[in-house]
């Protein structure tokens, strides 16, 4: 269903993209975005959703950090990777950026942690949340578009996946601290 | 499948569901149907907003329902399409409004303002668990709650009843294990100036009505945890009163001269306020779920919940040295800043686990206490010493009863500067430590 897209498409990635569609949509009151985010919170805390976490960074609502797990028998099974989610203020009309925190090789995720996927880009609706996203995200690693790379090298060294298993070793060896 | 624009070049493709479902029968006769509220629940929700539905809009092809502030925001914002399924929906036209959703819910929801009320109550008590700010405000709330039943006790400070609260303090202590921090505060007093121990203990009180606000109603949980500390406490109190381990009511009897004005004022305290003021600082009610994050804290909290449980039952104050009774005094209205949390660990070199101390303290040995800033360092080593010799009870040998601390801070880890006793913990905090998180210190046991 969801499938990732070129950065070019969506006019801009990342927070410029999300700047442009906050200044275009009507804003609704705070009040009623963290009210939905209260509960996403909640739904996602008894859900106990599994391979998937998300809690707000710190007092502000409108800042998530999450956790994905790696898809069993993919490449990244075993490891653990944590997302930093920024809601904007239109949200969920608009998608929150989403960013990897951890070092992430992948074909559609940057080394900085930016993530090509469509539904957070022009495919997002507003029954997507947290747990969908997060959920998308994860299903993305074990399920890249080499159509579309954001990370060449990546797309390019996927189709042997023994060899780029043991790159992955080598690569979470080095960026160890991040 | 009917649209209402018929696309001649478009073919409809039924689901294996859609082929093969029928008609449901309708109910004519009085058979009730029984459907939980869960999915009741995401019956009546819009998708968007997590709310209940409010003028509720229906798409005309895919039959998908949203609040109508919603969909319309939605189809503005974003694409023209059905939010849940993404079919085509060229404008608001494509929509319909659905006056008998509606009244459906009206019926079963007849108050709605009722229904967001207890959503918002529900959602703030949801947030008072996870956001640290609003636990802030709800110390700030009990403090403000006890600075009001102050007066009141005040008022019947001198008053008689002393014998009648005697009885009291030994039936409560008895029923509910609080007699544990009367024993503690008793023999504080006695031991002459224990104004460490009995600051804590005042500052307790204060945290109590933390743990109440937060977790109100749900006593299952608190007694719990206050079971899990009754019993150490229970034997130290047995300990602390020396010889007679019999009665409930031993605190009291045994603690000298020095402290009897602690006992009876503690004794008043008890009598002039009825167990229902155990309930006053709970204005917020709570669910079970409010109480797990609690619970998980629980390694943080339990010196204080040791504390304030049993202050919470018996209200109970030692006053017996009035430099303590200001300094409790104050607390309330120095309000938060002027806490300090402090974590005490045994000094790494002095406190080796082959010392009989540690040995006998096991898990015991690291401390979290929360106290006035104004507390010096004096009182709180003789808290400490107070502390754990409740911890260990009947274990402790007869050699060890009275102890005597050094304590020491850490500036930088491996760098341990000790403390002249009669520095406040502010003034620590402020010369060594500068950082915003519990204060470490170290204890090493005097040798004397």
């Amino acid at each position: 269903m969801a499938q990732n897209i070129s950065p070019e498409q969506s006019g801009g990635a990342g927070a410029g993209g999300t700047k442009h569609s906050d200044d275009s949509l009507p804003v609704k009151d705070n009040h009623a975005v963290s009210k939905r985010l209260h509960k996403e919170l909640m739904n996602l805390m008894m859900a106990n959703e599994k391979g998937i976490s998300a809690f707000p960074d710190g007092e502000n609502i409108f800042k998530w950090v999450g956790t994905i797990a790696g898809p069993l028998n993919t490449v990244y099974a075993g490891q653990t990777y944590r997302l930093s989610l920024d809601f904007p203020n239109s949200y969920p009309y608009a998608a929150p950026v989403v960013k990897f925190l951890t070092s992430c090789f992948h074909p559609n995720v940057d080394l900085q942690g930016a993530i090509c996927l469509d539904i957070l880009k022009d495919k997002w609706s507003a029954l997507y949340d947290v747990r969908t996203i997060l959920l998308s995200i994860q299903s993305l690693l074990g399920e890249p578009n080499n159509e579309s790379p954001l990370n060449a090298q990546a797309a390019m060294m996927w189709n042997d996946q023994k060899e780029y298993k043991k790159y992955l070793d080598v690569f979470y060896e080095k960026h160890k601290d991040t | 499948m009917t649209s209402l624009d018929p696309a001649p070049n478009k073919t409809w493709e039924l689901s294996l569901y859609e082929l093969q479902r029928k008609p449901q029968e309708i109910i004519t006769d009085s058979t009730e149907i029984a459907v939980s509220p869960r999915s009741l629940h995401s019956e009546l929700m819009c998708p968007i907003c997590l709310d209940m539905l409010k003028k509720t809009m229906t798409t005309k092809e895919c039959l998908h329902r949203f609040c109508s502030d919603c969909i319309v925001t939605a189809l503005r914002s974003g694409n023209k399409e059905c939010p849940t399924c993404r079919k085509k929906l060229v404008s608001k036209r494509s929509l319909r409004a659905d006056p008998n959703f509606d009244l459906l819910i009206s019926k079963i929801y007849p108050s709605r303002e009722e229904y967001e009320a207890i959503q918002e109550k529900v959602m703030a008590k949801f947030n008072q668990t996870q956001s640290q700010q609003a636990l802030v405000n709800s110390i700030n709330e009990g403090i403000k709650l006890q600075s009001q039943n102050r007066p009141q006790r005040f008022r019947t400070k001198g008053g008689g009843g002393g014998g009648n609260g005697n009885g009291n303090a030994g039936a409560t202590g008895g029923a509910a294990g609080g007699g544990t921090a009367a024993g503690a505060g008793a023999t504080a007093g006695g031991a002459g100036g224990g104004g460490g121990g009995s600051a804590v203990g005042r500052n307790a009180s204060n945290q109590l009505h933390v743990h109440d606000t937060a977790s109100n109603d749900s006593n299952s949980n608190t007694n719990s945890i206050d079971r899990d500390n009754r019993d150490p406490g229970h034997s130290g109190t047995s300990a602390a009163s020396a010889n007679t381990t019999t009665s409930n009511a031993a605190p009291s009897s045994s603690v000298t001269s020095g402290a009897s004005t602690s006992a009876t004022r503690m004794q008043v305290d008890d009598a002039s306020n009825p167990p229902s003021m155990r309930s006053t600082p709970s204005p917020v009610p709570s669910n079970s779920s409010s109480t797990k994050p609690k619970r998980a804290m629980s390694v943080l909290t339990s010196e204080r919940s040791e504390e304030s449980e049993s202050d919470s039952q018996m209200d109970c104050r030692t006053e017996g040295d009035s430099n303590i009774d200001t300094e409790g005094e104050g607390n309330g209205e120095l309000g938060i800043n002027d806490e300090i949390e402090l974590v005490f660990k045994p000094h790494p070199t002095e406190m080796s686990a082959d010392n009989q101390l540690i040995r006998a303290l096991k898990e015991n040995c690291v401390r979290y206490i929360k106290t006035t800033a104004n507390a010096t360092v004096d009182h709180l080593s003789k808290y400490l010493a107070m502390r754990l010799t409740l911890d260990l009870g009947a274990d402790l040998p007869e050699a060890c009863r009275l102890l005597n601390f050094c304590i020491y801070v850490a500036p930088q880890p491996q760098q341990l500067v000790i403390l002249n006793g009669n520095q406040t913990l502010h003034q620590v905090n402020d010369k060594f430590w500068k950082v915003n998180k519990p204060m470490e210190m170290y204890y090493s046991w005097k040798k004397t």
